[in-house]
C-alpha cells in the first residue's frame, strides 16, 4: 500500500481522516476512488466514492465515522438495499452527480428510469428513503402515484399485490351490479308479465269479437268444438304467444351492457324521423316505447341462480309490491295519460312565480 | 408490496394522489392504507352535510386543513326548497373548532350561517385563510364584522395551552361571498379590517347591497399588494374605479360595481387609462345598469381576457357583440340572451378558445319574446367553437334538428343544460317531441356529466339516457315522461348517477322501489309534484336503512291522508350518520319502525 501513488481526493477530510488512522483509500490506476459497502445480505462491494457519496447516509457514514475505506470496515448499508436495488440507485447516482446535463437530460433519464415493475419501483423507493434520497423518492413515489390514480380499489390490490383484509361492513358493502340485483330482475318480470296480460286481454278481445261475427258452424261443429276436438283455440293462441315470447327473450342480449340491437334500432329510428317527420309515433300511443333489453320477459331459468331461501323471501315480496301495484296500476295508467293531455298554465320550467333572486338560474359556479 | 414498505414512504406516495376519487379508492385498499390515508388526508369534501355528520368527520381524518360542504339540494334555486329546511354550517363549526385548529379553508355552498358560526370561524382556526360562501344565507354583516375584526391577529403569550404558537400569525387571504343573502345591517362591517391587514388575495363582496366605506376600500386595496380578485357590489360608483385599479394595477380578476355614470370625458379617460394599467386582467364581471357610452372603456382589456360574466349586464346589440367579438380569447361567457343569434355568430366566429357558454333569460316571464334569441345561435357557437364543452343555455324554442346538429358538431360536450322556458314545448318546426334530439346528445357526447332536459320529451328519451348516458352524474327533469318507465330507464341504465332531481313528471312508486339499491349508490334523489305515495316512501324508508328518506310536506302529517295519496316534495339521500334531528315541522323522516320525526 505504500508504494501506491493516489490522487487527492476531495474531501479533504477524509483524507486527513485516514492519513490520521493509518488506512488509506484504495485507488485504482484510473485514478477513481471506490468505498466498500455491505448489503443485507451480506455481500460486499466496492462502489465508485462519487457516485455513493451522491447519497446523505453514506456520505455521512463516510464523513463521520471514516467506515467503507477498506472491505473490512465496509459500510453497512439499511437492510431494505439489496444488491439488485443498489445497482439501480448507483445507476441513479451516476448519473445524477455529474455536474453538466441539462435539465431537460435528467428528466428523460429519470423518465426512463422509473419504467420498472411495481415491485421493484417499491422496493428502489424503501431502498431511496433509507438511503435518505431525497429526489430519488420523490421520483419513485410519483411513479406510484400515477399507478395508483384513476383505479379502482380492486385494481390497486393487484397491482401492489395487496390482500384484501377490509371487512364488507367497513367497505359499506360492494355496489352492486343494479342489473343483476334478483329484486330488479323479478319486478321487470312482473312488469312484463302485467304488460303480456294487458295485452293478451286485448288480444282474447279481438278475438272474441271474431268469433262472434263469424261463428255461423253447424251445432256438431261446435258440440265437437266444445269438447275439445282441436283444443281450446284460445289456450293455442295464449300457448303461442307464450313460445313465440320465449323464442324472442333467446334472441335478445341478457343484460344492457351491450345494447347492441338496440343501439341500432335507435339509429333506425333517428333516421326515420329526420328523413320523414311526419310519420314518427306521437306521444299519446298506447306503446310508445320499447323495452329495453333489461325488461324483457325472463324466464324461470333465473331462478335457479338463487338459493331458496332467498327467493321465498324475494317471492314473498314481489306478492307484496304486486299487490300494491295491482290495486293502484289502472287507476295511475288512466291518469298518466291523462297527464299528458292537459293543458296546464303556461310557467316557467325552472323558476316559480316568485323568484326570490334573479340570480336563481345558475349563475353562480 | 412487501409489507416492510416502510409507512413515511407510503404517506409520501399519497401526497401525490390528489382527487378524493383516488383516495377513496387508496383508503379501501386495506387496512393499512387505509389507516396511512386518513392520517395524511388534508382537504374533504362532503357534498351532503347530512351524508356524514362532524362527528363521523374528525374521527375518520384527524389532520384536515381544508373542508368543503354543500347543504341544501341544487333546486333550492329556484325556490322549491322551502324555508327552514336545513343544511346548518353551526355544528360542523362547532366541532372544527375543537378538532381542528390548524383549519385553514372553509367552503359552504347552500348553507346556512349564522353570525355566532362566523364569530366561531374567526376566533378558533390559528392559520385562518380562505372562507368561501356560495349562495348561503342566515347572516348578517355583523358577522362578517366578526371576521374582518380578527382576520390578521398575532397569538402571544397568552396563548398559554399553546406556547409555540407564539409567533403565529392568522393572516386571512380570501374572503368569498358568492351570490349570498347577506341580511344587510350596513356597510360599516368594512372597517373592522385592521390596518395590519396586508394577506389579502381574494375578495368577493358583490352581493352586498349597502355601502361599503369607500375610502376604506381604498386603503385596503393599497396596502394589499397580493390581491388577485376583486369583486365590488353595485353600489361602488363608476367614478371610483379609477382610483382602486391604480392601486391594483396586479389584479387578475375585477368585477366592477354599476357601471353606470353621468357621460363625461374625464371619467371615461380616466377609467380607459386605469384599465387599460390591468396588464394581468384575465376576469371581468358585474356591470351593473351599463350605460353604453363607457362600454369601449374596457375594450383595451378584451383581447387579453379569459372569463366574462355580463349575467348582470343589460348591453344590448350591437355593444355586446362587438363587445365580445374583441375577446378572441375567451374561454368562458355568460350573458344575458340580450346577445341574440347576431352576437352569437360573432362569438363562434371571433372565440375559437371557447369552452362554456351560459345564456340567462332578461325576461323569463314575459308571455312573448323580447329578444331575437332562438335555437341557432346555439347552433352557431356548436359550430363555431370547436372546444365548447359546457352549455347552460335558456330560450324559447328548440328543434330535434338543431339539437342533432349540437350534437355532431360538439361530441365533447361534458355539461349540456338546456331550458326551454316553456313546459312541454314541442318540436317547433315538426310539434313532435325532443326526444330525438336529446337522444343525439347523449348518444354523441360520450363523456357528457351532466344534464339538463326540458320541453316535450316521452319516456323514449329516458331510454336513450338509460342506455347512452353512461358518464352522466347529474340529471335534471322537469315536466317530462309518460310514466315509471322513464325513471326506470334513467335509474336501470346510468351506472355514474350521482344526484337526480326530477319535478312534475308522472314518475310514481313502481320504478323507485324496483331501483331502490340504486339509490344506495347515489349522493341525493330529489322528486317534487311526482306521483310517489307515502306507501312507497314508508317501504323505502323500511327498507334501506342507510337512507333518509324525507317527505317534505307542507300540508300536514302524510298520516292525515291516504298511504295511496302522493306526497309533495321527496328527498332521498345516502348517509352513514343516520337521521337528522335538525328538521323543521313540515319534514317527514321515515325510518325502520315507519314513525316519522317532529323536530
Amino acid at each position: 500500500m505504500h508504494g501506491q501513488r493516489y490522487k487527492v481526493v476531495p474531501f479533504e477530510e477524509i483524507l486527513h481522516a485516514r492519513m490520521s488512522e493509518g488506512t488509506m483509500a484504495v485507488v485504482k490506476p484510473e485514478m477513481k476512488s471506490y468505498i466498500w459497502v455491505q448489503t443485507a445480505d451480506g455481500s460486499i462491494q466496492q462502489v465508485e466514492e462519487e457516485v455513493a457519496m451522491f447519497c446523505p447516509m453514506i456520505c455521512r457514514e463516510v464523513l463521520q465515522t471514516g467506515m467503507g475505506s477498506s472491505k473490512n470496515y465496509a459500510i453497512s448499508l439499511p437492510q431494505r438495499v439489496n444488491p439488485a436495488t443498489l445497482g439501480l440507485i448507483l445507476d441513479y447516482c451516476r448519473f445524477h452527480q455529474l455536474q453538466g446535463r441539462s435539465n431537460k437530460e435528467r428528466k428523460i433519464f429519470d423518465e426512463k428510469f422509473v419504467r420498472l415493475d411495481t415491485e421493484k419501483l417499491c422496493e428502489l423507493a424503501s431502498a431511496a428513503d433509507s438511503l435518505q434520497l431525497r429526489p430519488l423518492v420523490d421520483l419513485t413515489s410519483r411513479a406510484l402515484a400515477r399507478m395508483i390514480e384513476g383505479r379502482t380499489p380492486e385494481e390497486v390490490r393487484e397491482i401492489f399485490n395487496i390482500p384484501d383484509d377490509l371487512t364488507e361492513e367497513e367497505k359499506l358493502e360492494p355496489l352492486r351490479n343494479i342489473t343483476d340485483d334478483p329484486h330488479i330482475r323479478l319486478l321487470n318480470r312482473l312488469y312484463a308479465r302485467k304488460r303480456k296480460e294487458l295485452k293478451e286481454r286485448e288480444q282474447l278481445k279481438s278475438i272474441e269479437n271474431e268469433e262472434e261475427r263469424v261463428d255461423k258452424r253447424s251445432v256438431d261443429d261446435l258440440l265437437s268444438f266444445i269438447n275439445g276436438g282441436d283444443g281450446d283455440s284460445k289456450g293455442v293462441r295464449a300457448i303461442k304467444n307464450k313460445k313465440k315470447n320465449r323464442k324472442r327473450k333467446d334472441q335478445l342480449p341478457r343484460n344492457s351492457s351491450s345494447n347492441n340491437g338496440n343501439g341500432d334500432h335507435k339509429k333506425n329510428d333517428t333516421v326515420d324521423n329526420v328523413a320523414s317527420p311526419n310519420k314518427s309515433s306521437k306521444f299519446q300511443d298506447s306503446e310508445p316505447v320499447t323495452f329495453s333489453p333489461n325488461l324483457e320477459f325472463v324466464e324461470d331459468d333465473m331462478d335457479d341462480e338463487l338459493d331458496p331461501a332467498m327467493r321465498e323471501e324475494i317471492d314473498r315480496e314481489v306478492e307484496d309490491f304486486a299487490r300494491r301495484l295491482n290495486s293502484v296500476w289502472p287507476k295511475r295508467i288512466q291518469e298518466s295519460v291523462s297527464l299528458g293531455n292537459e293543458r296546464l298554465v303556461p310557467m316557467s320550467v325552472y323558476g316559480s312565480g316568485s323568484l326570490k333572486r334573479f340570480n336563481g338560474f345558475g349563475k353562480q359556479q | 408490496m412487501a409489507h416492510s414498505f416502510p409507512e413515511e414512504v407510503l404517506e409520501h406516495v399519497f401526497s401525490f394522489v390528489h382527487t378524493d376519487k383516488d383516495r377513496n379508492s387508496v383508503s379501501l385498499v386495506c387496512k393499512s392504507w387505509y389507516e396511512v390515508e386518513r392520517w395524511s388526508r388534508r382537504r374533504i369534501f362532503i357534498g351532503n352535510c347530512y351524508a356524514a355528520s362532524p362527528g363521523i368527520l374528525i374521527r375518520r381524518f384527524p389532520e384536515v386543513r381544508s373542508v368543503e360542504i354543500k347543504g341544501k339540494p341544487h333546486f333550492a334555486d329556484y325556490n322549491l326548497v322551502p324555508e327552514g329546511w336545513g343544511g346548518y354550517v353551526y355544528p360542523w363549526i362547532v366541532a372544527m373548532a375543537r378538532a381542528y385548529p390548524w383549519l385553514e379553508e372553509i367552503r359552504l355552498k347552500r348553507m346556512v350561517v349564522s353570525d355566532e358560526a362566523l364569530e366561531l370561524v374567526s376566533k378558533s382556526f390559528k392559520n385562518f385563510k380562505v372562507l368561501a360562501m356560495s349562495s348561503c344565507e342566515g347572516f348578517t354583516t355583523d358577522g362578517l364584522a366578526a371576521i374582518a375584526s380578527n382576520c390578521n391577529c398575532e397569538f402571544g403569550g397568552n396563548e398559554v395551552k399553546m406556547v409555540y404558537f407564539a409567533l403565529s400569525e392568522r393572516n386571512l387571504r380570501e374572503l368569498d361571498l358568492q351570490e349570498c343573502d347577506v341580511d344587510d345591517q350596513s356597510g360599516h362591517w368594512f372597517c373592522h379590517f385592521p390596518d395590519t391587514f396586508t394577506s389579502l388575495v381574494s375578495l368577493n363582496i358583490a352581493c352586498i347591497e349597502s355601502d361599503v366605506s369607500l375610502p376604506a376600500l381604498e386603503r385596503l386595496v393599497a396596502r394589499c399588494p397580493n390581491l388577485r380578485s376583486l369583486r365590488l357590489n353595485r353600489a361602488v360608483p363608476l367614478e371610483r374605479l379609477p382610483n382602486l385599479l391604480c392601486r391594483a394595477p396586479q389584479l387578475v380578476e375585477f368585477g366592477t360595481g354599476a357601471y353606470s355614470a353621468e357621460i363625461r370625458a374625464d371619467v371615461f379617460v380616466s377609467l380607459t387609462t386605469a384599465f387599460s394599467g390591468c396588464k394581468y386582467l384575465k376576469g371581468l364581471s358585474g356591470f351593473w345598469n351599463v350605460v353604453p357610452a363607457y362600454i369601449p372603456a374596457v375594450h383595451t382589456l378584451c383581447s387579453g381576457l379569459t372569463c366574462l360574466n355580463l349575467s348582470y349586464a343589460n348591453i344590448q346589440t350591437p355593444d355586446l357583440g362587438k363587445l365580445v367579438s374583441l375577446c378572441h380569447n375567451l374561454q368562458r361567457l355568460w350573458v344575458l340572451d340580450f346577445i341574440e343569434d347576431s352576437g352569437l355568430d360573432a362569438l363562434a366566429a371571433s372565440c375559437k378558445d371557447l369552452r362554456e357558454l351560459r345564456v340567462f333569460p332578461s325576461d323569463p316571464f314575459g308571455p312573448e319574446p323580447n329578444v331575437s334569441l332562438t335555437e341557432q345561435g346555439l347552433v352557431s357557437v356548436s359550430e363555431g367553437c370547436p372546444k365548447l364543452e359546457s352549455v347552460l343555455y335558456f330560450c324559447r324554442q328548440m328543434s330535434n334538428a338543431a339539437l342533432t346538429a349540437i350534437a355532431n358538431n360538439r361530441p365533447n360536450l361534458t355539461r349540456f343544460r338546456l331550458c326551454i322556458l316553456e313546459p312541454r314545448a314541442p318540436d317547433y318546426l315538426t310539434l313532435e317531441p325532443l326526444d330525438v334530439g336529446f337522444g343525439a346528445i347523449v348518444e354523441r357526447c360520450k363523456d357528457l356529466r351532466r344534464l339538463s332536459l326540458s320541453g316535450l320529451l316521452t319516456d323514449r328519451v329516458f331510454q336513450y339516457i338509460g342506455t347512452h348516458g353512461k358518464k352522466i352524474e347529474m340529471l335534471s327533469i322537469a315536466f317530462a315522461g309518460d310514466s315509471d318507465l322513464g325513471l326506470h330507464h334513467v335509474l336501470s341504465g346510468c351506472e355514474s348517477l350521482k344526484k337526480l332531481e326530477i319535478r312534475d313528471c308522472p314518475f310514481g312508486d313502481k320504478a323507485l322501489l324496483a331501483n331502490a339499491p340504486k339509490l344506495e349508490t347515489m349522493r341525493s334523489l330529489w322528486m317534487s309534484s311526482c306521483q310517489v305515495s307515502y306507501g312507497a316512501c314508508k317501504l323505502l324508508g323500511q327498507k334501506m336503512p342507510r337512507l333518509n328518506v324525507e317527505v317534505i310536506d307542507e300540508r300536514g302529517p302524510p298520516t292525515s291522508r291516504s298511504e295511496s295519496s302522493f306526497v309533495e316534495k321527496l328527498y332521498i339521500y345516502r348517509t352513514v350518520a343516520g337521521r337528522r334531528m335538525d328538521m323543521p315541522n313540515f319534514i317527514w323522516k321515515i325510518d325502520e319502525d315507519a314513525v316519522f320525526g317532529l323536530s
